[in-house]
C-alpha cells in the first residue's frame, strides 16, 4: 500500500503561483537591462533588399538597430537536442532570405519596450518578393524550390508492414475505403508568451529563457557564437505553459547576440501575435488513408500517408514524422503501412506541440475508421474493438502492457454509451431545433525518446542537518507537474513529504545534465531517475546509521523521516546528517544517472456527446468521458489536471482552432479574439478515470499522460458530430456551413 | 509630457508619474513593481491581466492608466497582503486548480469578485463568471471546483484581506 503515490498533491510551487509571487522570465529585471523588439518580415517569401533605420536611430532612448549583417551567418537547426545531433541546418539567427511572414531580419534595442515599438514603426524594409506557397500539397508538387538545394518534400519515412502485402490485403477485402483529410496548423497559446533575457559579461553568457530545453540551448549558443560550454549559463525561471512551443530555440540566440553588441542585458518578450507567427506551431497535415475492410468490420490492412506542413524551415520536421511513424502501429493490431514526409512552405515554423505528430495521425485514422463504421452500420466501439491492440498480443517490452481495450470498456460504461445511444435517438425525434450525437475516439503516445537517441537524466540530492533535502533536477516543469511527481516518488521511498524536498530553478550551471523535457519523459524517465536517487539516499542514510548506532544494516528501516531498529526509533534523518557532518566530516549527498532502456506506450479512449443547432450549425459539447492507461497514477491531482487540459485543447482542435493564411502568407487568426480558445462556459462536464494495471518499467509502474491526454480528443468530438448529423464532416475544425449543408440535404 | 496619476492600489494611496498613453498593466508592473499581474494577449481577451477596479474585474492591458485617476484598484498582491492566504488562494492550491500558474492571479481575482457579487452561484454561473479568463493547462474543471469550495464555505477567512 503506497503512502503518497496516487494521492492528491498540489503542484510543488502552488503557493507562489496562487499569490502571484512566482517569477517568470518577463518578470526579471537585471541591472542596466534594455529591451529588444524584433524586426519581422512582412512578406512570406523573398529577400531583404534594404533596411532603412536612420529615422529610428534618431528617437531618444533607442540604443541601436541591428540586422542580419550584424549577426553570425552560421546555419543551425533550432530543434537540436544535444551536441552532435545530426539534423538538417537551414536556419540563421537573423535572415536576409525570408521564408514566412514573421521571419526574423533584425532587432531594435531601446531603453524601454515602448520606445522600441515606436522606433520599429519608423523602420522601412524593401524586399525582393517571390510568390509564396502556403499549402503542403502545393509545395510538395511545385517546381519552385523554397530552399536552395532542398526538396520542398524534405524526406520520407516509411514503417510498418510491407507495401505489397498491404496492397494485396486491401484488394482481398470486401470493401475498400479511402479518405483524404486536411488538418490545419494550430497554436499552443501558452498564456506566457516566449520570453528571454540575454546577458554577456566577462566573456560569459547568461540566458534566462522560457524554455523546455536549457542544455540544448547551451549547445546552440556554443555552436553559433563559438563559446565553450562552461562559459554559457542557461536558466529556466518558472515556465508559464509550453506544450512543446518552447522546446526549440526561438529568440535566445538573438538576445545573446544583441547583448554582445550593446554590452547590456537585452530582454525580448514576444507579443501574442509575434508568439503566434514567430515562435512555433503544430504542423498542419494532409492525410490520405486507404483501408481494406471486411463486412464484419475487421480491417485487413491500412495504407496511411501523411504530408506535414513544417513551415518556413525544416526544423524538427523529420523528427515529428519519425516519431509519428510507429505510433499507429502501437494501437492497431492488423497490418498497417505508414509513409510520412515533412514539406516546407512559406508559413510559420512548425515544431513540437503536445503529441508531436500523434494528434494528427490519430485524428486522421479515427475519422477514417468512424466513417467505415457508419458505412457498414456497425457501432464504432464494436468496430474499433475488432481492430485495436489486445493486451497480450503485443510485444510487452516495446509496448508496455497496453490496456487500450480496458480503457474503452471502462469509459463506455462510465459514459453509459448504450443508454445514451437510445437517449439521443429519442431526443432527436423531438425535432426541437437541436440534434444530439455521441462519438468515440482512441489515441496513444509514448514515454521518452528511446530508442531514437540518448535519453538520460542526472540527479543530485543532499540531506541537510535538520533532515530536509535539497534536490537538483533539470526537469523543466512547465506546469505539468513533472518535478512534483519526482518529489512524490522520492517521498514514497524516503518517507518524507513533498514540502521536505526543495528544488532550484533549472540552471545548466548548477543542475546535472538532462535531455530536455519532451516526449513525455517527466515521470517515466526522470521519475525513475528520482526513484533510483531516493533508493541511493536511503542506502546512504542506513549505512551512516550503521556507523552511528553500530547495528546491522539488515535490521534497519526508515519511517516518518527516522531510522528504526524494528519498533525502536534510533534517530531522525537530521541526527544522521549531523553525525555525518561532525563525526565523519562529510555531507550525505547522492548523484545518480539514469537512462531509459525501453519506451512505453500510454493509451486513452474518449467519449463525447454533442448537441448541434440545426439553424446555425453551432456545436456544443454537453458531456465528456476519458479513460487513460498511464500505468500507475503518481499524483491524482496532477494526472487529472493534465488530462482535462488536454481535452480542452482537443475540443478546440475539433471545433474552433486554426491558423489560416491569405495568399500573401498573412495569418488571419493573429490575436486571441480571432484564434478561438475554449473558455470555461463552453466546456462540458468532464469525467476522467485511469486503468492502473501491471508493471510497466516506470517508477512504481507509471507511464505517461501529458501528451497522450490530448491525442484522442479532437476525433471524439468530430465523430460525435457525424453521429448527430448522419454524415462525417470533411473540414477541420468543424465548419458550420458544412454542417448545415449536411443537415439540410 | 508626463502626467501625475493618483489612485489607491491595494488600499494604499499612490502617486506616480506616467506617460499619457500608458496602459494600467505597465504602470502596475514597471512603475509600481506589482509583477503578479501578467500580460498574455494585449487585447483584453485572456484575462491574465485581470485587476479589480472600483469593485469590478477589468483587463488592465486595455485600460488606459490615465483614466484611473481617483480609482480604487486591487491586484493579486492585495489578497495575501497581511501575510495570510485568502480562502480562494487556499482553495486553488488544495484543488490543484493551477499548473503553470500564469493565468492564476487573474482567475483568483475573478473568482473572488464573482463571489462578492453573487455569493451562491450555480456551476453554470461560476463558469460564466470566469469566462473572461483563459487557461490552457487545466481545462477549468479544478478551477470551477476551487470556486465551488469557497462558495460552500469550506475555508474560513482567518484574517486574510478581502475584496
Amino acid at each position: 500500500m503506497n503512502r503518497i503515490i496516487g494521492s492528491r498533491t498540489p503542484i510543488d510551487d502552488a503557493l507562489a503561483k496562487a499569490t502571484g509571487e512566482t517569477t517568470y522570465t518577463a518578470d526579471i529585471k537585471l541591472a542596466n537591462m534594455c529591451f529588444g523588439k524584433l524586426i519581422l518580415s512582412t512578406i512570406a517569401f523573398g529577400k531583404v533588399k534594404s533596411i532603412n533605420y536612420s529615422e529610428a536611430l534618431k528617437i531618444k532612448g533607442v540604443i541601436d538597430v541591428l540586422t542580419y549583417k550584424d549577426f553570425p551567418s552560421t546555419k543551425y537547426n533550432s530543434a537540436l537536442r544535444f551536441k552532435g545531433h545530426g539534423i538538417l541546418k537551414t536556419e540563421t539567427v537573423l535572415s536576409e532570405d525570408v521564408r514566412f511572414v514573421g521571419d526574423r531580419i533584425g532587432i531594435v534595442i531601446a531603453e524601454s519596450l515602448e520606445i522600441a515599438e515606436k522606433a520599429l514603426k519608423l523602420i522601412e524594409v524593401e524586399y525582393e518578393e517571390f510568390k509564396p506557397i502556403i499549402d503542403e500539397e502545393a509545395a510538395a508538387s511545385s517546381n519552385v524550390q523554397l530552399h536552395e538545394g532542398l526538396d520542398n518534400k524534405v524526406g520520407t519515412i516509411s514503417t510498418g508492414s510491407d507495401a505489397d502485402k498491404v496492397t494485396e490485403l486491401i484488394n482481398k477485402a470486401d470493401f475498400v475505403f479511402e479518405d483524404k483529410i486536411k488538418i490545419p496548423m494550430v497554436n499552443h497559446v501558452s498564456i506566457e508568451t516566449f520570453s528571454v533575457i540575454g546577458d554577456y559579461k566577462s566573456k560569459k553568457v547568461t540566458v534566462y529563457a522560457s524554455t523546455q530545453n536549457t542544455f540544448a540551448v547551451r549547445v546552440l549558443i556554443s555552436d553559433v557564437y563559438n563559446l565553450p560550454l562552461n562559459k554559457i549559463k542557461v536558466i529556466q525561471p518558472t515556465l508559464g505553459g509550453s506544450f512543446g512551443g518552447k522546446l526549440e530555440v526561438v529568440t535566445e540566440l538573438v538576445a545573446v547576440g544583441a547583448a554582445m553588441k550593446v554590452n547590456r542585458p537585452v530582454k525580448i518578450v514576444l507579443s501574442r501575435k509575434e508568439s503566434m507567427i514567430a515562435s512555433r506551431t503544430r504542423n498542419g497535415a494532409t492525410i490520405k488513408v486507404k483501408s481494406g475492410v471486411n463486412k464484419d468490420g475487421t480491417i485487413l490492412a491500412t495504407d496511411f500517408r501523411i504530408l506535414t506542413n513544417t513551415g518556413g524551415y525544416v526544423g524538427s520536421g523529420m523528427n515529428v514524422i519519425g516519431a509519428m511513424s510507429h505510433k499507429l502501429l502501437k494501437a492497431y493490431k492488423y497490418p498497417l503501412r505508414y509513409t510520412g514526409s515533412p514539406v516546407v512552405t512559406n508559413t510559420p515554423i512548425a515544431g513540437a506541440m503536445r503529441g508531436y505528430g500523434s494528434p494528427q495521425a490519430f485524428l486522421g485514422m479515427n475519422i477514417h475508421v468512424n466513417k467505415i463504421a457508419m458505412a457498414l452500420g456497425i457501432d464504432p466501439i464494436e468496430l474499433n474493438m475488432k481492430n485495436i491492440v489486445d493486451k497480450n498480443e503485443v510485444d510487452i517490452l516495446s509496448f508496455g502492457n497496453p490496456e487500450l481495450k480496458e480503457c474503452v470498456i471502462k469509459g463506455k460504461e462510465m459514459f453509459d454509451w448504450d443508454q445514451k445511444k437510445k437517449d439521443t435517438t429519442e431526443y432527436n425525434k423531438q425535432n426541437n431545433g437541436y440534434i444530439r450525437g455521441i462519438g468515440f475516439g482512441i489515441g496513444a503516445h509514448g514515454a521518452g525518446v528511446y530508442p531514437a537517441h540518448q535519453d538520460c537524466i542526472n540527479l543530485l540530492l543532499r540531506l541537510n542537518e535538520d533532515g530536509t533535502f535539497n534536490y537538483w533536477s533539470a526537469s523543466h516543469d512547465m506546469g505539468n507537474g513533472s518535478l512534483t511527481a519526482q518529489k512524490i516518488i522520492i517521498s514514497e521511498v524516503l518517507t518524507t513529504d513533498v514540502i521536505d524536498i526543495e528544488s532550484t530553478e533549472v540552471n545548466t550551471e548548477t543542475c546535472p545534465w538532462n535531455l530536455g523535457d519532451y516526449a513525455s519523459r517527466g515521470v517515466f524517465v526522470e521519475g525513475e531517475g528520482a526513484y533510483k536517487l531516493a533508493e541511493a539516499m536511503k542506502s546512504l542514510i542506513l549505512e551512516t546509521a550503521v556507523l552511528k548506532f553500530k547495528v546491522n544494516k539488515e535490521a534497519l528501516s526508515i519511517k516518518d523521516k527516522k531510522v528504526w531498529l524494528d519498533d525502536t526509533e534510533l534517530g531522525s534523518f537530521g541526527d544522521i546528517a549531523m553525525y555525518a557532518q561532525t563525526t565523519l566530516q562529510k555531507e550525505l549527498s547522492v548523484l545518480i544517472d539514469h537512462h531509459s532502456i525501453a519506451g512505453r506506450t500510454s493509451y486513452g479512449a474518449h467519449f463525447a456527446e454533442v448537441e448541434v443547432d440545426k439553424s446555425t450549425g453551432d456545436v456544443k459539447v454537453i458531456d465528456y468521458v476519458a479513460v487513460h492507461d498511464a500505468g500507475t497514477v503518481i499524483n491524482r491531482h496532477g494526472i487529472e489536471g493534465q488530462l482535462e487540459g488536454g481535452i480542452q485543447m482537443g475540443i478546440g482542435y475539433a471545433l474552433s482552432e486554426k491558423m489560416t493564411f491569405d495568399e500573401k502568407g498573412n495569418l488571419l487568426e493573429n490575436n486571441l479574439k480571432k484564434y478561438r480558445i475554449y473558455k470555461a462556459n463552453e466546456m462540458p462536464r468532464v469525467r476522467v478515470d485511469f486503468i492502473e494495471n501491471g508493471d510497466n518499467g516506470g517508477p512504481f509502474g507509471a507511464k505517461s499522460i501529458s501528451e497522450c491526454a490530448t491525442v484522442p480528443s479532437a476525433q471524439t468530438i468530430i465523430n460525435a458530430v457525424a453521429n448527430a448529423i448522419g454524415e462525417q464532416t470533411t473540414i477541420i475544425p468543424i465548419n458550420k456551413e458544412e454542417v448545415l449543408n449536411i443537415i439540410n440535404k | 509630457m508626463k502626467l501625475m496619476l493618483n489612485m489607491t492600489i491595494n488600499n494604499e494611496k499612490i502617486s506616480v508619474e506616467i506617460e499619457p498613453d500608458s496602459r494600467l498593466l505597465d504602470v502596475l508592473r514597471d512603475d509600481l513593481g506589482l509583477l503578479g499581474t501578467k500580460e498574455g494577449c494585449g487585447v483584453g481577451e485572456c484575462g491574465a491581466c485581470t485587476v479589480i477596479i472600483d469593485g469590478k474585474t477589468a483587463n488592465s492591458c486595455v485600460t488606459l492608466a490615465a483614466s484611473m485617476e481617483g480609482c480604487d484598484i486591487k491586484t493579486i498582491e492585495y489578497l495575501s497582503k497581511n501575510g495570510k492566504l485568502h480562502p480562494m488562494q487556499k482553495s486553488f492550491i488544495d484543488n490543484s486548480a493551477l499548473q503553470c500558474g500564469f493565468c492564476t492571479p487573474g482567475f483568483v481575482l475573478s473568482g473572488v469578485n464573482l463571489l462578492e457579487r453573487n455569493p451562491n452561484p450555480t456551476e453554470e454561473e461560476i463558469k460564466e463568471g470566469i469566462s473572461g479568463n483563459i487557461c490552457r493547462c487545466t481545462g477549468y474543471e479544478q478551477i470551477v471546483k476551487a470556486v465551488e469550495d469557497v462558495r460552500d464555505e469550506k475555508y474560513i477567512k482567518d484574517g486574510a484581506c478581502d475584496e
